[in-house]
Parts: structure tokens; C-alpha cells; sequence
């Protein structure tokens, strides 16, 4: 089996869910002396996002998609072997994740909290109803890079502006950007607040998330 | 330089299109639903009409005399008292005011009674309540009655209810823990909704509404199928299944109904398990993306109804509102949308109620 072919089953086994092929491969290509990073990224990470993508379509489901985490994981912890100490210290980013006081529901952002670990982000899920001084207290606790707010009713994406205003009030705002979703919360209203990021879905929330923790990194 | 016509967004605000930027839209909008559903996309003379409602310069559009549809309200009686944020005006009428209200004034064909908690789960304990308003209700109006809430399974699970919630147990990857929870989830919704539903049709209940179906995925709507099965058999209530959105969220991902994997469902094959199940009325939902125009969720959820209709030998009476159906996300979506929304859903789509 060459690089090209290796790839490929790695990304094949990661869309089938197939932790012992992925672990077998894993192993396989630090026998073969392939980078570990060039085979995490262009390989399983690229498996990674086609079950993304059939999620988005909905035509696999959650549980699937983290059992294909899963297998991912296992494959990367083999492949973590052969990296440099330092390299497997590093995260996608940190973020922190909550459903607005108020606002019970949690569907919808614990999606987004699946996918983002899946995708190798530190996650901090709050839970529901959860009150902005605890958001603003865990983005300073952790170094976050995101903090994502999540409000169904519109009684409660008022908590969302008020987010803005206390990371402000705390010196926060200009170290961590600002991500709003949920079933009332549009585009326009995280322009008008001020909010750096707004996904329509949670693959969406993860693509951007990714694409501004890129950015954070420079 | 080609004349623009103001078209709302996804949230309601307006932008200006062309003639020509606008068909673009719809063509991409009904596309998209035909490659998600895997159904027929609109013809071309159904996107000319759709072109007409929104080029026209009215504020408010109709049907012509004879295409007239049904005209029905669920959670109608808190619409006008209840003020939660997602809807309601916040007028302080008894929910018994608000049915007659929207009978004697609003011209509703039926109308629904409703608990303020709108979950069959807190219904239970209070259900004598519940079934002394609803005689009330029955003894002094004359459309057909339903009563409705949510299958909600959301209350079966931790800390609201005694089973593990999935979504802490799923980022845990206690993927096997999730399920089971959801499968026990199932059999106690089950019971609660067959014995609420049962008590109401005691006092003379027309009807019930099973509303807001597969909110919490496809344990939700397993649950229900099953319920309305149940009911069918023992009682001679109407039951309607009204659903959450327009694809069944795979919480569980291996829950089936007389081996139809769940997961995944469009309106088109939704309404078929919902008819084999034994109701009488299914109201499909098509969600609005806030980020695109009118034009283009107008398009996609009209291709997703006509598909669900056309697959259907029961009455569709569709979702239409907030944040469904075409209209934009607005806690009373605007009569320019909703109007033009309700046309294309009665003459392209046939649907047989709004």
C-alpha cells in the first residue's frame, strides 16, 4: 500500500466507522514512515469531514458520527506516537459552550459540542440555562478562543448582547471571539450585537469555528 | 437597468432583487430540496407562478374563490394570551376566550386547546383540569376541538425526567446508555400520551394534535406512531401529527416502525409511516434558512410539500409561521410573506390546510 492508497483507507475507514481498520492503518503507516500529520490531516481528518458532510445531509446520524470520532481518536492516539511532545499537546482551540439563562434547550448546541470535540476542539459545554457571569468566568478560567452562546426564545438571545457587554466589562472581549446560535438568532442579529460568528447549523458552527480558531492562531 | 422587486430574507429583512435574481433563487432553493429529499424539483410554470407572487406589487395575496383551504390553529389558545417569547400577544384571555375568539372573529375552521407547559408529559397530573376546560370548551363552540401538545421525550430525560439525557450522554460517547434511555423514553411517552388522550376523548374530545413531533429526534417520533396506533385502536378521536422539522434528527439513528429506519425522514416518506400508524391529518414542516431569500425557502419548502402531498392519502395541512413554511423567523410573521407563503403552498403544492 503507498501514501496515496493509505490515505484513502484511513479516510474510508473513518466514514465506515471502522476503529480496528483505522488503528490497523494507523499502525501500518508509522511503519511505512509517513509524517503522522500529513496522514491525520489529508487522511482521517478527511474522513472526518465526509461523515461531516453526511451529517449536514442527513443521512448519518449522531451516534454515528461519534462512533466515527471514536475510531478516529484511537487511530490518532496510535499515530500521536510518532510525533514530537509538543505537537500532541495541541488542541483545534478552546471553547466554551452554553444555553443562555433562561432557555432550556440544549439539543441543538450539544450537536455542536459533539462535533467540536470530534474535530479536536477543548470543549467547556456549560449546560443550559446558564447564567453570563458563568460564561464570562469560564472563558477566564480556560484561555478560551471561542465562546459559544446558544438561545432558542427570543426572551433569551437578549443574554447573547449582554455576553458582549460583560466579556467587555471584564477585558475579555478582544481575546476570545463570539459565536451566536440557535433557533431565533439570525445573521443580522449577530451583526447588530456584535457577535463574531453565526451558523445557520451545527456543521456550519464547526466549519466556522475552525476557520476563527485559524485565524486566533494567525 | 432591470426593475428590482423588495424581497424578505430568511429573517425578515428586505433586500432587492431582480426578475431574474429572484426565478435564480427559486431554482436554487427547490433544487436543493430535490437533492436532499430526492424528489422532483418545481417545473418551469411553477416557477413563473412563483416569480408572479413575488413580483406583484400587493401587500397581501390570495386564492382564487373555490381554492380556498382549511384553515387551522394549533396552540391557537395561547397565541393571544401566552407572551413566552415565541409567541403569543400577551392579551389576558382564559384559553376558553382565545378558542372563541379565534371561531367567532378569526374565521379559524378548528381550533386547539392547549396547556401552557403544551407537553402531553404535564398534562398528566392535571388532567381532570384539563378535561373540565375542554367540555367547556366543546359545550360552547362549533368547530371541531383538537387537543394538543408535544410528544416532548425531552421531559423523560434527566434532570426533568428519570432517564439519562442524551445529549450529555452522547459527547461522552456513551453511545449504548444513550439509546437505552431513549428506547425507555419511548414506552413511558407512550403511556402518557395514550392515557391523557384517553381521558380527553372520555369527556367528548374531537380530536387530538400531536405537535412539535421529533423535537427530540427519532425516539419523539417513534413514540408518537406508536401512541396514535394505540388511540386508533381503542378510541374514535381524529388524531393530527404535526412535526418539529423537515427531517427526522437521529438521536437514536436505529429506531425503526414497521422496519422503516427513522433517521433521516423527509415530509414525503414521514407522512407515510404517520398514515400507516392510522391518523388522520398530517401537517408537514419545512424550516426557513435565515441567511437566504424568501424566493429561495419559498422554493424549497414548497418542492418538499407537493412531494409529501403527492405521497399522501391523507389531508396535509401544512405548518405555516414562524420560521416555517417559507416565512421568515419573526414572532408574527409578516401578512406580505405569510400570504404570498399560503398561495404557493395551496396552488403548487395542493396542500388540503394551513
Amino acid at each position: 500500500m503507498n501514501e496515496q492508497e493509505l490515505m484513502e483507507a484511513a479516510a474510508a475507514a473513518i466514514v465506515a466507522a471502522d476503529e480496528e481498520k483505522a488503528v490497523e492503518l494507523a499502525r501500518q503507516a508509522l511503519e511505512l514512515g509517513l509524517d503522522p500529520v500529513k496522514v491525520i490531516n489529508l487522511g482521517y481528518s478527511e474522513g472526518m469531514k465526509q461523515v461531516g458532510d453526511l451529517f449536514e445531509r442527513g443521512q448519518v446520524f449522531l451516534p454515528e458520527v461519534i462512533i466515527a470520532s471514536e475510531a478516529m481518536v484511537a487511530a490518532v492516539d496510535i499515530l500521536e506516537e510518532g510525533l514530537p511532545e509538543a505537537e500532541r499537546e495541541k488542541t483545534a482551540g478552546i471553547a466554551v459552550l452554553g444555553t443562555i439563562e433562561g432557555d432550556v434547550h440544549d439539543i441543538g448546541k450539544g450537536i455542536v459540542a459533539t462535533l467540536l470535540r470530534v474535530y479536536g476542539f477543548e470543549v467547556h459545554d456549560l449546560g443550559r440555562d446558564v447564567p453570563i457571569d458563568v460564561f464570562v468566568a469560564k472563558v477566564k478560567e480556560t484561555g478560551a478562543h471561542i465562546v459559544g452562546s446558544s438561545a432558542l426564545m427570543t426572551t433569551t438571545m437578549v443574554g447573547q448582547r449582554a455576553l458582549e457587554q460583560k466579556l467587555k466589562d471584564a477585558g475579555l472581549r478582544d481575546k476570545v471571539k463570539t459565536m451566536v446560535g440557535g433557533a431565533v438568532v439570525t445573521q443580522h442579529w449577530a451583526d447588530k450585537i456584535g457577535a463574531d460568528g453565526y451558523a445557520e447549523d451545527a456543521q456550519e458552527a464547526v466549519q466556522k469555528a475552525i476557520e476563527i480558531a485559524e485565524t486566533m492562531r494567525g | 437597468m432591470a426593475e428590482k422587486y423588495p424581497v424578505r430574507m430568511g429573517d425578515g429583512h428586505f433586500v432587492e432583487m431582480t426578475a431574474d435574481e429572484i426565478r435564480a433563487h427559486l431554482i436554487e432553493g427547490s433544487e436543493d430540496a430535490a437533492d436532499r429529499g430526492k424528489i422532483a424539483p418545481l417545473e418551469d410554470s411553477e416557477y413563473d407562478f412563483l416569480l408572479d407572487l413575488f413580483t406583484n406589487p400587493a401587500r397581501v395575496v390570495g386564492v382564487p374563490q373555490g381554492h380556498e383551504v382549511v384553515l387551522t390553529h394549533d396552540i391557537g389558545t395561547l397565541r393571544l394570551d401566552g407572551d413566552q417569547g415565541n409567541s403569543g400577544v400577551g392579551i389576558p384571555l382564559s384559553r376558553l376566550q382565545g378558542i372563541q375568539v379565534h371561531e367567532r372573529a378569526f374565521a379559524a375552521d378548528t381550533m386547539e386547546l392547549g396547556h401552557v407547559d403544551y407537553s402531553w408529559k404535564p398534562v398528566k397530573p392535571i388532567i381532570a383540569q384539563e378535561q373540565q376546560v375542554l367540555e367547556n370548551v366543546l359545550l360552547s363552540t362549533i368547530v371541531p376541538i383538537f387537543y394538543g401538545a408535544m410528544p416532548n421525550l425531552g421531559l423523560y430525560y434527566a434532570p426533568d425526567g428519570p432517564f439519562g439525557n442524551p445529549s450529555d450522554l452522547l459527547p461522552m460517547a456513551k453511545i449504548d446508555e444513550a439509546r437505552e434511555a431513549q428506547e425507555l423514553a419511548v414506552e413511558h411517552a407512550i403511556r402518557d400520551m395514550v392515557y391523557v388522550a384517553t381521558k380527553l376523548w372520555d369527556v367528548g374530545g374531537d380530536a387530538i394534535n400531536f405537535d412539535t413531533t421529533g423535537a427530540a429526534g427519532d425516539a419523539d417520533f417513534k413514540a408518537t406512531l406508536h401512541a396514535v396506533e394505540q388511540l386508533k385502536d381503542s378510541t374514535d378521536l381524529a388524531i393530527e401529527v404535526g412535526m418539529a422539522g423537515e427531517f427526522i434528527l437521529g438521536m437514536h439513528g436505529k429506531l425503526e416502525y414497521e422496519g422503516t429506519r427513522l433517521a433521516g425522514l423527509f415530509p414525503h416518506d414521514q407522512v407515510k409511516l404517520v398514515e400507516k400508524a392510522g391518523a388522520d391529518i398530517f401537517g408537514p414542516v419545512v424550516n426557513t434558512n435565515t441567511s437566504r431569500s424568501m424566493a429561495w425557502n419559498l422554493a424549497r419548502a414548497v418542492t418538499f410539500v407537493k412531494a409529501c402531498v403527492e405521497a399522501s392519502n391523507i389531508p396535509i395541512h401544512v405548518n405555516m409561521g414562524m420560521g416555517v413554511g417559507g416565512s421568515p423567523v419573526f414572532e408574527t410573521p409578516p401578512i406580505d410573506s405569510v400570504s404570498r407563503a399560503s398561495v404557493a403552498m395551496v396552488e403548487i403544492a395542493r396542500v388540503d390546510g394551513l
